[in-house]
């Protein structure tokens, strides 16, 4: 118990190091806009009406739905592909040099130029929006695995062969979790990729969404509005990117601890856990 | 129950077959740019004997080793167990790798590390992880199964490898270098603990070290590689037995002459 109240103080400063620039830089904006009569620049106490307003009588609720859940199906669906395909390519070394150019092409054309297309071709409802998150984000996962799954040390697939460790049970519990720290950095790349796409892909046309909100504001004059949902993507990519850091915390908690074991000679991660025992 | 049951298949493992190279050969590359590494070698490694392959650096001693485990395949000649032509890892033989931070994996705890290969046999999980703990205790680590293998010592890791050669069940263990990255104390240690458990379970085993000392204490024979292609320029008998001692059997004449023996024969 102890413990814990010496510890709040040390938390709270840490938090305060964190939050102080977003304070001042909000502030800033609060102030310094306060008097602005610039169409294109409202006053930020402007813009946050709208964004209360958009909540409570307008249909950003709604479109905050439409958006998350398309990233998140999108994200979901490119991983689970991008690590089963990255997998099979790392593995056979002979389809991924087959491959390599193509990829090399695939990863440099920018993946928003062929929203007009995909689009055009499969209409303006969910789905093809789904489509474009999840083949945008695919690329990244795809990549990051390959490399992950090739960059297994020579002695653990040694060790593996000499241990005759049968085929699924080598790619579950030795090649998934040692390709595991560069998914996850292919996941979290992937996640900025999908916000993107995810708004780029509203505002093209859309039914709904908050890209969709952007730009019906923005094409009514709305410009408060269409400041508010801006800012509002920015916090849902915020929030989206914090939640996948705690998920790679949990899952990846080996990886961490003994990174700080080599470099510091402690660990500082389970710190918790001993906390917990006093 | 169980652990009496695993505890009599630890205790009756003891090896029964010969482990033979026959005029072997290895070369890499092909065509003309093919350098020759092993030069036609004959090696026999009896039941319950420990061998060690001594040899200067780049010698071939890892190439002669991975022929023996199966991972590679020679270029000509036979690697054979008992009468059985070995083409592909075999669970009588079971190997303990040079980078033990490498080939233990960072994700499963030591206990599983061990047990982990039983698994690919389909050896239910109780039944596993209670051989595992009967090997961790063998090698002198009762109480750290629980723990990651990067939170163990050095010589703690590569104990946690051997158990994991010995749960697998081989009776035939290839240690590569197995001691090159550990201090002192622990090499003798680790050492010890080679010899002890050829005496207690009856396993054969082959070291390949690159110290000459190590090769003459824990060896019934060492079989000394020179030259480019590397062939078997010497077989040196050692004659002391199972028991053996870091001071007294170092002490003893024939320690020295089988020694200055085999230097005499790797300088030349």
């Amino acid at each position: 118990m102890s413990t814990i109240l010496a510890e709040a103080p040390k938390q709270l400063g840490r938090l305060l190091e964190q939050v102080w620039l977003v304070a001042v830089l909000a502030a800033a904006w609060w102030f310094l806009s306060a008097n602005s009569t610039s169409v294109y620049f409202p006053p930020l106490s402007k813009i946050m009406q709208s964004l209360v307003s958009g909540f409570t009588t307008g249909t950003m609720m709604r479109d905050v739905v439409f958006s998350l859940s398309n990233i998140l199906i999108g994200i979901a669906v490119a991983t689970v592909l991008g690590v089963a395909v990255g997998i099979l390519i790392g593995e056979l070394e002979r389809l991924r040099q087959v491959l390599d150019p193509f990829l090399q092409f695939v990863r440099s054309v920018p993946q928003s130029a062929l929203i007009p297309i995909v689009i055009g071709a499969l209409g303006i409802g969910q789905a093809p929006k789904i489509y474009m998150i999840a083949f945008a984000c695919f690329w990244p996962v795809l990549l990051n695995t390959i490399d992950g799954v090739r960059s297994i040390a020579p002695e653990v697939r040694d060790m593996a062969k000499s241990y005759r460790i049968p085929t699924t049970l080598r790619i579950r519990r030795i090649v998934l979790p040692a390709a595991l720290p560069q998914i996850v950095a292919g996941v979290r790349v992937s996640l900025a990729v999908g916000v993107v796409i995810m708004v780029v892909s509203e505002i093209f046309s859309a039914v709904a969404g908050i890209g969709h909100y952007i730009n019906m504001a923005g094409s009514s004059f709305d410009i408060s509005g269409a400041w508010a949902g801006t800012l509002l993507v920015g916090a849902l990519g915020y929030l989206l990117s914090v939640s996948f850091i705690l998920f790679e915390k949990g899952t990846l908690r080996w990886y961490f601890d003994s990174a700080a074991l080599a470099s510091h000679g402690r660990i500082k991660t389970t710190r918790s856990r001993r906390k917990a025992k006093k | 129950m169980t652990t009496v049951q695993n505890l009599d298949r630890l205790e009756e493992r003891q090896a029964r077959h010969t482990l033979s190279v026959q005029s072997l050969s290895k070369s890499y590359g092909e065509g003309a740019d093919a350098v020759e590494v092993l030069h036609e070698l004959d090696v026999r490694v009896e039941p319950n004997e420990v061998v060690c392959i001594v040899g200067p650096s780049g010698a071939g001693k890892t190439t002669l080793l991975r022929c023996l485990a199966g991972l590679l395949p020679p270029s000509s000649g036979k690697v054979m167990l008992g009468d059985q032509e070995m083409t592909e890892p075999l669970s009588e033989v079971g190997v303990v790798f040079q980078d033990y931070s490498r080939s233990l994996l960072p994700w499963m705890r030591t206990k599983e590390n061990v047990a982990f290969p039983l698994q690919g046999r389909g050896m239910g999980r109780s039944q596993r992880m209670a051989l595992a703990e009967q090997c961790l205790d063998a090698v002198g680590l009762p109480a750290v199964g629980r723990k990651y293998p990067w939170q163990l010592s050095g010589g703690m890791q590569q104990r946690a490898a051997i158990a994991r050669a010995l749960a697998y069940q081989s009776e035939i263990l290839l240690m590569d270098e197995p001691f090159a990255s550990v201090d002192a104390q622990t090499r003798f240690d680790l050492e010890d603990l080679v010899l002890d458990l050829r005496k207690r379970l009856g396993i054969s085993i082959v070291v390949v070290t690159h110290d000459i000392d190590e090769a003459v204490y824990l060896a019934d024979r060492v079989v000394v590689l020179s030259g480019h292609p590397a062939t078997v320029v010497d077989v040196v008998d050692v004659p002391f037995g199972m028991d053996r001692d870091q001071i007294d059997t170092k002490a003893d004449a024939r320690f020295t002459e089988a020694r200055r023996r085999i230097l005499n024969e790797i300088r030349h």
